[in-house]
């Protein structure tokens, strides 16, 4: 470990270049947990999403790539979200998730109801025996693509790459590294109920299952 | 008792750290670490690190209470969600430990394992953990980034006084 | 007769055709997309005539206003306290009605316009034409890929308002 330097000489020299905010208050000052339960304007959220769409899409190539950048653009909010949704648990259950399901339902269930006000429709696990680590979690209309068309020549893209990045960030900062990808599943056709449906396909690293079997032996 | 606490980050980084002393039974809030001492509670801690993350994957706690002892050196762990870790080195000091007024004492600031102190330790690190949120919610701190806010620093400062 | 809204025309504040779709085959005749931009052309001019032309006296002449703001509309400054206000512009053709068709024109203040034509019978157009306004604003302009000014591609509004219209259209 490296030294951090002399604490106080050092705090007090940088006490005088912080600038504090007029009214003194910090984010220290503030409460964690007041605006637990307040919600936010969905057509402000839609703007700012519309313009991050279009920021990313600005220095990009492909569709791979844009889905990259939403990716990264929401993969700090994961690790970040993980952390104040554990302090806004009860203490009786404020617990790190140890296994791929208790992790996968922190996901399902805190995370989905922090962000859209309502749990994930679904949770699955590959069905496929190649692929054991993979996981699916199901999203019938997901809150971010509400007002977006995706032009028909982009249609690989799904913007909710962005919440992907966001449970990426959940996923890596409980250390249980994976790829998280969104995929459009919903029919085009006219009638089909839920047109925007989106998977999120959890795909761990392999060092992931082989700590999760050798915890389970123990 | 002296105190030297300290966040470490996922790749074994430290974020922060700060050393102080007791504020219960008329202490001054000095840390009383031998100047070789100081130099070696980094090592301590660090060695410590590998029984932290043994323990992380069969306790899914928060708090997981003191996980190493080295020597009279009693390390506590708090693993936060993000997998970022506070240590907390205690140390009696070394005339308090001798007598026998003090070795069965149960008060905070004397015995290292007593429920008390373990409370005090638990209430210390949930403070500390409700300012570590705040300060990673800051748009412009990024995971594994030193905190090197002085505000930050003033609320471990009280959180040790009050607790400790 | 069920079907009571035929189509729906956008123009953009340049005059050109943004968005066309009809909701119902037969109620009005079929025309080409060339013809389409004509029509948005034409429309665009002839709106820009009407809101110049405009028979009525300028609302500064009018008697019951009290001097203060006759004062502040004739760009006086007003006296301190008095309210200034802009008249509206005028809004230029809004409805055009024939025997066999009713057209509705609602410009918006980013001087858009939308052009509703339904039947002649049919009730609460304005509440209608708002809620396409509704879902232009939501469906087009909160979409990412949607630029400005250009043609209206978005699945997201075809959807709701095809579902909006047919459940006008079966009342």
């Amino acid at each position: 470990m490296a030294h951090l330097g002399p604490g106080k000489a050092a705090s007090s020299k940088e006490q005088a270049g912080l600038r504090y905010p007029s009214n003194g208050k910090t984010i220290y000052h503030r409460p964690l947990n007041r605006t637990k339960t307040a919600e936010l304007s969905q057509s402000s959220f839609a703007y700012l999403f519309s313009e991050m769409v279009s920021y990313a899409q600005r220095r990009v190539t492909g569709i791979q790539e844009l889905e990259k950048r939403l990716n990264l653009q929401g993969h700090p909010i994961g690790l970040k979200l993980l952390d104040l949704l554990l302090t806004r648990e009860p203490p009786r259950s404020q617990t790190r998730p140890l296994t791929i399901i208790a992790l996968l339902h922190f996901i399902k269930i805190n995370l989905w109801t922090h962000l859209f006000g309502r749990q994930a429709d679904r949770l699955e696990k590959s069905s496929n025996p190649d692929t054991p680590d993979e996981y699916m979690i199901v999203d019938n209309e997901p809150l971010v693509n509400a007002y977006i068309s995706v032009p028909r020549e982009m249609s690989q893209l799904n913007c909710a790459a962005f919440v992907a990045g966001i449970i990426e960030g959940v996923c890596d900062g409980a250390m249980f590294p994976a790829r998280v990808t969104a995929h459009s599943v919903g029919g085009k056709e006219e009638g089909e109920m839920w047109p925007g449906k989106t998977v999120f396909l959890v795909k761990f690293q392999p060092e992931v299952l082989e700590r999760e079997a050798l915890i389970g032996k123990g | 008792m002296s105190y030297y606490f300290a966040i470490i980050g996922t790749q074994d980084n430290p974020l922060f750290e700060y050393d102080f002393g007791t504020s219960k039974q008329g202490g001054d809030g000095q840390p009383r670490f031998s100047e070789q001492a100081r130099h070696l509670n980094q090592f301590v801690l660090h060695s410590s690190l590998d029984i932290v993350e043994e323990v992380q994957w069969t306790n899914g706690q928060l708090n997981l209470k003191v996980i190493d002892k080295f020597f009279t050196n009693y390390i506590s762990c708090f693993m936060t969600g993000g997998n970022v870790k506070f240590l907390l080195l205690h140390q009696p000091t070394a005339t308090a430990g001798g007598a026998n007024t003090t070795r069965n004492s149960t008060s905070v600031g004397a015995n290292p394992t007593s429920p008390q102190t373990e409370e005090a330790i638990k209430n210390f690190f949930t403070e500390v953990y409700d300012n570590y949120v705040k300060a990673i919610m800051s748009p412009f701190y990024k995971v594994n980034m030193e905190v090197r806010s002085p505000v930050f620093r003033q609320r471990v400062a009280a959180a040790g006084r009050k607790y400790l | 007769m069920f079907v009571t809204v035929f189509a729906l025309i956008i123009i953009n504040k340049a005059g050109g055709l943004i968005y066309n779709r009809t909701f119902h085959e037969g109620g009005l005749n079929k025309i080409s997309t060339n013809d389409y931009l004509v029509l948005a052309g034409t429309f665009h001019g002839v709106h820009a005539i009407t809101a110049r032309l405009n028979p009525l006296h300028p609302p500064t002449n009018r008697t019951s206003t009290t001097s203060s703001t006759a004062a502040a509309a004739a760009g006086a400054g007003g006296a301190p306290g008095t309210h200034l206000t802009r008249p509206d512009p005028p809004s230029g053709l809004e409805v055009l009605e024939t025997e066999n068709f009713r057209m509705q024109c609602v410009t918006t203040l980013t001087g858009i316009k939308f052009l509703l034509f339904t039947d002649t019978t049919q009730a609460n157009v304005d509440l209608a034409i708002r809620r396409v306004y509704d879902m232009y604003s939501d469906y087009v302009m909160k979409n990412p890929f949607y630029q400005l000014e250009m043609p209206v591609r978005c699945d997201m509004f075809d959807r709701k308002l095809a579902s909006y219209i047919r459940e006008i259209n079966n009342r």
